[in-house]
């Protein structure tokens, strides 16, 4: 029997209607298309138990709560915890980078130590061993900068100072808590200061960026939304005083363009209308007072000032006047950088509406008791200047210390006039570094000791600035062991100490927080949760008061709250510091400068944890194009420059310059440069390293007069095309 | 266009412009949570891929008369999506209860007729392969699948978290149907500082996007085309909803 023509076209014509019955050609077409999409070098997504586990934020400064999603414990995405007061489920890009950031790139991985221009890595015992000889060596002429704003490790490190005999050489990076902090001390208010927003129905942000750097952000935030259903009236106004339209500014329903640094003038030009308008008060500098800024602050000198209309600032001030709860906050529009006498006067004119420890206005709250012998208090912390200090070691004037330790701190990047500060940095004789990441200032560290991440350790967040409440709360492993080969930095500090035989009294961190846990909750505060509101509690309403192991329930996410007001006696208006400060305000004329103000975004991160990975993309190119950090003037400005959109501009300070690309925006006021802050970084990983430049290095940081603050939101540059 | 199903249960998305500060936080927990990889060149938009996107606005007037705002970019989940009429692999549909228009990705052909039929520029191709840092895949979610390089994606209003937040209601012996407001929100709902993103089903009275979604500052991005989005924009400011429709002369209020 032969195979004919016939009898192929059948078997094929067969064998193709015959598949079409089975299933296995459709089959395969299917897996066809999900076998050409799992190629071995796409990642998995994980299959697990999903929990949440609750935490604190370390590296966003605003203390905020987190909820954290983990599967088979390991943690993956992180938002914000709904009953922490701090958070109230928002979360910042700082606060949600924390899971990713433990395998970032940039981290130290095991300790290191320089030899000629390279790092070698060394074990834990030896690194511990050479800490403790520097220890020993260093005596009195140690110095330490901790990047921690309010935690118990600050405790830990001024104690050890404090043993070495040099407890006037511990240093926090610089922010607006501690200038504020100064400021409030000079009025002779005693506690930390904090703004009620929640209470508030007429908020006055003057430079301050309430939602971005300002003080306690997330909560600010959140209490600016509790007043906002997007259906009825706001139940609050938000006006924001400012350069640029500053994150704040966007959600404010009046932007009120006022020249960078100026936010004193503003204030005190109220203050003269206020007591025009009958505004008094108790303080036994009135009469002086009201002498002063009737005469040096009228509205037409207060426009020359800082380019707000005589009209403008009288619509402002009746605001306030017609406000029941009215709040005045001052800042920076970086979150650094402003002159004591921006906060001074804006707590003058809150003192003037009588808004002091009351609801809506402005509170001051009780330290927590310190569990180190010898440690400094916050508000001891607050009056030592690093800026002063590494000038004066810049200028010789003061020697270079013998040893330096940097926690979580950068401030070779971030601090003003920053290659000044790099260069009295380098003059150190022995730089001990503690950080997570390889920052600029690991980079040019001796000894970089690999410190564990908020996530892999135990730690606290202490009351931030800006809360309107005392409030506590921890920070716990989420991890067994830590990613990497690294220690939680104070437990390197505790053991070095000991042997160093300058033991602090506790051997491990985990058991010191036990101890200020402990003591924290002898405060008479209660535990935040739904039906005990801290905002609620200080409008009024009874919370009763915690019962029960603290430790536990702090553990498990909660906050500690105490939100009863420190008294105060003898405050006064702080007028002979505020007019020795603002002396010279306005005197200065220069000529061919530009005012300069930065925009900083939590989305460009923190000098020391760098850009995280995720947050890159939500960099806008108006801030950075491609690798070009992006300078923007509006167009009148730039007709005054003759620049035009695109072109490369040099921006020079008296320590440095950059360079950018110009973008035009009518979001910066006329004469004024906005450039963003965050970026240029040297070290740290690909996702922050050459991208941008640095701000800061043109940013001029001038001492004022009778407060001593250092301050650089005032700064001018010169701008010149290239 | 071809006639799309209404739905029982429309999940609508409702942003305030004037409460957004164009922070960021919403396009980042969306990269986090539906495990998009990061960039190294993310600072060149060109290379980027965002579900969730913010756009600048501004109302054209010269300093001080300026006024600018800021507005979220997810996927308008729209009502008629033209992306689904001209899928030719039905990769992405519009078929299920709450309305979510799905994206198939196995089934995706990388053809991007999609791409190009989407007025809101909310879908993205995936042009390279997606890779972590090393290590940093540790950190991926179990709620997206990671995508390959040829396929496209886009915002599905973190459909996984409806999945989650029914297999609750389940569990607690609730109707998975009638879920009250909240107990399914998106990441960036959930993410933003200021509030000013609301979520809920636009068809139940009970969710307070029912109310915003008619009022009358409520806008949706370039009404006209008939897309009919469940994602509206509220502005108490006349320039920023006149702008929501690309300042078209305007003809019949739909």
């Amino acid at each position: 029997m032969g195979v004919d023509r016939r009898a192929v076209i059948g078997l094929i014509a067969g064998g193709a209607v015959g598949t079409m019955f089975t299933p296995a050609i459709w089959k395969t077409t299917g897996s066809i298309a999900l076998w050409s999409q799992n190629w071995g070098w796409i990642p998995r997504i994980p299959k697990g138990e999903r929990k949440y586990a609750y935490t604190t934020s370390k590296l966003c400064p605003s203390g905020s709560g987190l909820k954290v999603l983990t599967v088979d414990g390991l943690p993956l995405t992180a938002a914000g915890n709904p009953a922490h007061p701090l958070s109230q489920g928002g979360v910042s890009a700082l606060g949600l980078s924390e899971c990713y950031l433990l395998y970032s790139p940039a981290r130290v991985k095991k300790p290191l130590l320089k030899t000629g221009a390279q790092f070698k890595e060394i074990s834990w015992d030896e690194a511990l061993g050479l800490l403790a000889d520097k220890l020993k060596a260093a005596g009195g002429k140690a110095a330490a900068i901790s990047g921690d704003q309010n935690g118990t490790a600050n405790e830990v490190i001024s104690a050890l100072l404090a043993k070495l005999g040099c407890a006037d050489k511990f240093f926090l990076m610089p922010s607006e808590g501690q200038a504020a902090g100064r400021a409030w001390q000079l009025m002779g208010g005693h506690g930390l200061i904090g703004y009620d927003l929640a209470n508030a129905d007429t908020v006055l942000a003057l430079g301050a960026d309430l939602f971005e750097s300002s003080g306690a952000t997330m909560l600010n935030a959140r209490s600016y939304s509790a007043q906002r259903s997007s259906l009825d009236k706001p139940a609050a106004k938000l006006v924001y005083v400012g350069s640029q339209r500053t994150t704040t500014a966007y959600a404010s329903s009046k932007w009120v363009p006022c020249l960078p640094g100026r936010e004193a003038a503003v204030a005190l030009g109220l203050a003269a209308l206020l007591i025009k308008g009958g505004a008094s008060s108790d303080a036994p500098d009135f009469a002086d007072f009201k002498a002063f800024v009737s005469a040096g602050y009228t509205p037409d000198k207060v426009e020359a000032l800082t380019g707000i209309k005589a009209e403008v600032l009288e619509k402002l001030a009746k605001k306030l006047t017609e406000a029941k709860k009215p709040l005045v906050v001052a800042g920076s529009e970086f979150g650094q950088g402003a002159p004591g006498a921006a906060y001074m006067a804006a707590l003058a004119v809150n003192i003037l509406l009588k808004r002091i420890n009351v609801p809506g206005g402005v509170y001051a709250t009780p330290e927590f008791p310190k569990v180190v012998d010898g440690a400094l208090s916050r508000t001891q912390m607050a009056s030592a200047d690093l800026v002063k200090y590494l000038s004066s070691v810049a200028a010789g004037k003061t020697p270079a210390p013998e040893l330096l330790i940097t926690y979580d701190a950068n401030p070779a990047f971030g601090l003003p006039q920053a290659p000044a500060m790099a260069k009295a940095l380098a003059g150190a004789g022995f730089k001990a570094a503690f950080a997570s990441f390889m920052d600029e200032t690991a980079a040019q560290a001796d000894l970089v000791l690999p410190a564990s991440l908020p996530m892999e350790r135990y730690d606290d967040v202490v009351s931030p600035y800006g809360a309107p409440f005392a409030v506590y709360s921890l920070v716990k492993p989420l991890l067994k062991k830590p990613v990497h080969d690294t220690k939680a930095a104070c437990d390197v500090i505790l053991a070095a100490a000991a042997k160093a035989g300058l033991a602090l009294g506790a051997d491990s961190f985990e058991k010191l927080l036990k101890t200020k846990v402990a003591a924290v909750a002898k405060s008479g505060g209660f535990i935040a949760g739904k039906d005990a509101s801290p905002s609620a509690a200080l409008a009024g309403k009874d919370v009763a008061a915690f019962s029960g192991d603290p430790w536990k329930a702090l553990m498990e996410g909660a906050a500690y709250v105490v939100a009863s007001p420190v008294k105060q006696d003898g405050l006064t208006l702080g007028t002979k510091t505020l007019a020795a400060a603002l002396k010279a305000d306005g005197a200065k004329a220069e000529d061919g400068a530009l005012a300069l103000t930065c925009a900083y975004k939590t989305r460009s991160g923190s000098p020391a944890v760098g850009i995280p990975a995720q947050d890159l993309t939500a960099v806008r190119d108006t801030e950075l194009a491609g690798t070009k950090t992006v300078a923007t003037l509006n167009a009148a400005t730039a007709k005054m420059f003759k620049l035009e959109a695109g072109e490369s501009i040099k921006l020079t300070g008296p320590a440095g310059e950059i360079s950018a690309l110009v973008a035009l925006s009518e979001t910066v006021m006329t004469g004024v440069v906005a450039v963003p802050m965050g970026f240029g970084h040297t070290a740290f990983d690909d996702f922050s390293k050459n991208k941008g430049q640095n701000v800061l290095a043109v940013m001029t940081a001038t001492e004022e007069p009778a407060t001593g603050v250092n301050s650089w939101s005032g700064s001018k540059v010169k701008i010149a095309k290239i | 266009m071809s006639e799309f199903k209404e739905f029982a249960t429309k999940w609508g998305l409702v942003v305030d412009l004037d409460k957004c500060t164009g922070c960021g936080a919403c396009m980042i927990s969306c990269q986090v949570e539906n495990n998009i990889a990061p960039v190294v060149e993310a600072s060149n938009k060109l290379r980027s891929l965002n579900w969730m996107w913010i756009f600048e606005m501004t109302n054209g007037k010269a300093f001080p008369e300026n006024d600018a705002a800021f507005l979220p970019r997810p996927c308008m989940q729209c009502g008629k999506p033209p992306c689904v009429s001209v899928c030719p692999v039905v990769a992405t549909d519009k078929n299920e209860e709450g309305g979510i228009v799905s994206q198939i990705y196995p089934r995706c052909i990388g053809c991007r007729y999609c791409v190009g039929a989407c007025p809101y520029h909310a879908r993205y191709f995936n042009w390279f392969d997606p890779i972590w840092p090393e290590g940093m895949e540790k950190a991926i979610t179990p709620h997206a699948s990671t995508r390959p390089r040829g396929v496209v994606e886009k915002c599905t209003l973190c459909h996984h978290r409806w999945n989650y937040a029914k297999e609750k209601a389940r569990q607690e012996g609730k109707d998975p149907s009638a879920l009250p407001e909240n107990a399914y929100v998106p990441a960036c709902v959930e993410a933003c500082p200021t509030g000013a993103m609301y979520f809920g089903d636009l068809k139940n009275p009970k969710h307070k996007v029912h109310e915003l979604a008619k009022s009358p500052n409520a806008f949706r991005l370039l009404e006209k085309l008939g897309t009919n989005p469940q994602v509206y924009y509220v502005s108490a400011r006349e320039w920023v909803r006149k702008q929501g429709d690309n300042q078209l002369p305007a003809k019949e209020k739909a």
